[in-house]
Parts: structure tokens; sequence; C-alpha cells
């Protein structure tokens, strides 16, 4: 076959939590994308302009750097600033939802009210567009 | 102890309360999403027990997680700080939803559940999910608190004038004199209840009482001459402006 095989969609978890991370590294590797993973926001922020990802997952409350003020350097930076971003927190105020979304992002999920598999379905959803 | 002590100490205990809860809130996600794995078996075929188990532990996951909920949102509803996104909301879909989904519950607990469905949608100026919790909360207290033998739960809305009325009737076993002052207190709990249901919280008409009166509604209910409660609660029918808003300019939150 001459068509190139395509890349698989690589995806970036920026979260603390070790064992979420562990829960969406197996279930998306699974769903056939490449993950990789940061556990703070400077690493997050980081890895957002040296790897390429084609999603990030971001967390909220993250040390070193707030999931807001990564969000916004997401944004601002060139590179990475039309990568969809989903932020999945647990921070389920009407307010904070307005502000995650007002900021820029894809979509907010709150931990405790998603279902892994409807979040691993709002990742394919927004790596389609 | 004045008064200024008392209001201190209640503060931190409505602090660690949200504290605690929070922190509850990431293990439950990490583990309900486990569960979730393996309940899918995509990591494996399970056996019937084990497939079972799994259910099991995810109910109590959930259990765990709305104790969690109720506690989150009294420690707000305590701080002035519960708000609610109200909309043009069709209360006769919810109700029909809440019943559906105590369907098998209530099948299980010998417990009849009446709709008495308007001919016509009923639309209240309410936050939908909340106002569901409210619903939710009269019903399942309801078929919880029923009598011994067969029991029969009549839930009724109707429109007065710009309010709504919502009934929910049951022939369950009752609410005392001395219980009748306090039930929408904040973790009180009836002897009876204590015996029928020993793991209830308390909480939910504490958080339902303050989910009405924030939509600007009222809830209370009324002995019924025969046997059992009749619960109800009012929500306006279209969009509620507070008197002391109404004189704010256009609030934008933006800022």
């Amino acid at each position: 076959m001459s068509e190139k095989r395509k890349r698989r969609p690589k995806i970036l978890m920026i979260e603390d939590n070790i064992f979420l991370r562990k829960l969406y590294r197996d279930k998306l590797t699974r769903a056939g994308f490449d993950f990789i993973e940061a556990t703070n926001g400077i690493e997050g922020l980081n890895k957002a302009f040296s790897e390429n990802p084609d999603l990030v997952i971001l967390d909220l409350i993250l040390p070193r750097k707030n999931g807001f003020d990564v969000l916004d350097e997401i944004r601002k930076n060139k590179k990475t600033k039309n990568i969809p971003v989903i932020i999945l927190s647990n921070l389920g105020q009407e307010m904070d939802i307005k502000e995650g979304l007002a900021r820029g992002a894809q979509e907010y999920l709150v931990k405790t009210d998603i279902r892994l598999s409807d979040a691993v379905e709002k990742v394919k959803k927004w790596l389609k567009k | 102890m004045d008064r200024k002590q008392t209001k201190r100490k209640k503060a931190k205990f409505s602090d660690v309360i949200s504290i605690v809860a929070h922190q509850l809130k990431t293990p439950i996600s990490v583990l309900y999403g486990y569960l979730e794995v393996l309940a899918s078996e995509e990591l494996g075929k399970l056996n019937k027990k084990q497939k079972e188990y799994l259910l099991d532990a995810r109910k109590n996951v959930e259990v765990i997680s709305n104790i969690v909920k109720d506690l989150l949102d009294v420690s707000k509803i305590e701080e002035g700080k519960y708000k609610l996104n109200p909309q043009q909301v069709n209360l006769v879909k919810i109700c029909e939803e809440v019943i559906a989904s105590f369907a098998s519950w209530a099948r299980a607990s010998n417990c009849e559940i009446v709709f008495k469905k308007p001919s016509v949608d009923v639309k209240a100026y309410v936050d939908p999910s909340k106002i569901r919790y409210v619903i939710e909360n009269l019903i399942s207290n309801a078929i919880t608190y029923k009598s011994l033998g067969p029991a029969r739960v009549e839930i009724g809305i109707t429109k007065k004038g710009n309010n709504i009325l919502f009934s929910c009737k049951d022939n369950g076993i009752g609410i005392s004199k001395t219980d009748a002052a306090k039930i929408f207190s904040k973790f009180y709990r009836s002897e009876e209840a204590v015996i029928l249901n020993p793991s209830g919280t308390g909480l939910g008409l504490y958080i339902s009482k303050a989910i009405v009166e924030l939509s600007g509604g009222k809830i209370w209910f009324r002995r019924n001459r025969d046997k059992g409660t009749t619960f109800y609660f009012t929500v306006p029918a279209t969009h509620y402006v507070r008197k002391k808003k109404a004189k704010t300019k256009n609030i934008d939150d933006r800022g």
C-alpha cells in the first residue's frame, strides 16, 4: 500500500493524580492514541510547547501553575493556540465552567460527573474536527 | 459561650465539611473510573459473580459520591454561595424521567407510583438539575418511608396563577407533630426515619428547601386525613426577579 500510515493522534494529559493519569493512559492507549503526561502546570506547559500534542486534557488544581494559567499560555502561544483543550476538573461550579470556556477551552468536564467512556468520546469528537 | 464564638465554631464546622468533601472527590472519580473499565470487560471477561460484585461496588461508590455532593451543597448553602442556573423547564418531562428511574425500585418495594399527568406541558423557570434533585428527594422519601404492605405515591403538577404547584402524596408512615417542625432542618432525622433507613443523612429536605426558596417558591407538607403525608412545592412559571435585584443594573459577571 502506498498510502502513508496515519500518525496516531497524541494526547497530553496534565493531571497531578497518578491514578487518574494511569486510568486515562491505559484507556486512551487502548483506543489507539499516543499518550504523554505531565504532573504539574509548568511541566505540562513545557510539553505542550515541545511535544506537539493534538489535544490537551487539563486539570485545574495543579501544582506549580494552575490550569487556568496553563490554558492562557497555551492560547497565547502561536504554536499551541489552536490545540483543542478539554478541562477535566473537580471544580463544578457554573462560575468555573464559564471561566474555563471563556478562556478558550473546547470542553469542560467535571470529574465526578463524567464517565470515562464519555470523556474518551469527547476526545475523539475534538480530534475529528 | 457568646454569640461570636458560636458563629466561629459553626463556620469551622462547615469548612471542615467542605474540605473533606472536596478531598473525597478525586478518589471517588478514580474508583469509579477503574470500576467502569473492569465492568466493561475490555480488560477481560468476567464471570457472573465478579460482574455482580463490581456493579455492587459501583453502586456504593455512587452512594458515597451523592453524600459528598450533598455535603458540598450544604456548605455552599450555609455560605450563601449556592447558585442556581434557572431556565424554562418542562416539569412534566422531569417528573416522568424521575418516576421511570425509580420504577424498578418502586416495584421491588411494592409501591405504585401514579403520575396524574397534565394534558399539556407545564413549564417552570427553574434550574433543571436542582429541581430534579427536589423531585427525586420527595419521591424517594415517599418510597423509603412507606408503611408495611402495598404503598401508593401520587404525583401531581398544576399551574396556579404565575406558579407551578407540585404535589407528592403518599400513604406512608407519616410525620409526627414533634417532627413536623424540624423536618426541614439540616441533619434532622426522626426516630422512625432512622429505623426505616439508618443510612440516610438528613440533608435531602434541607437542600430541597434551599433549592425551592432560592428558585422563588415555597415547600411544605400536610398530614393526610387518612394516612401518610403530602409534600408540596411551588416554583415560578416564568422568570422570577427578586425585588432587591431588580434595582441593580444589567448583571454582567464577566469582569
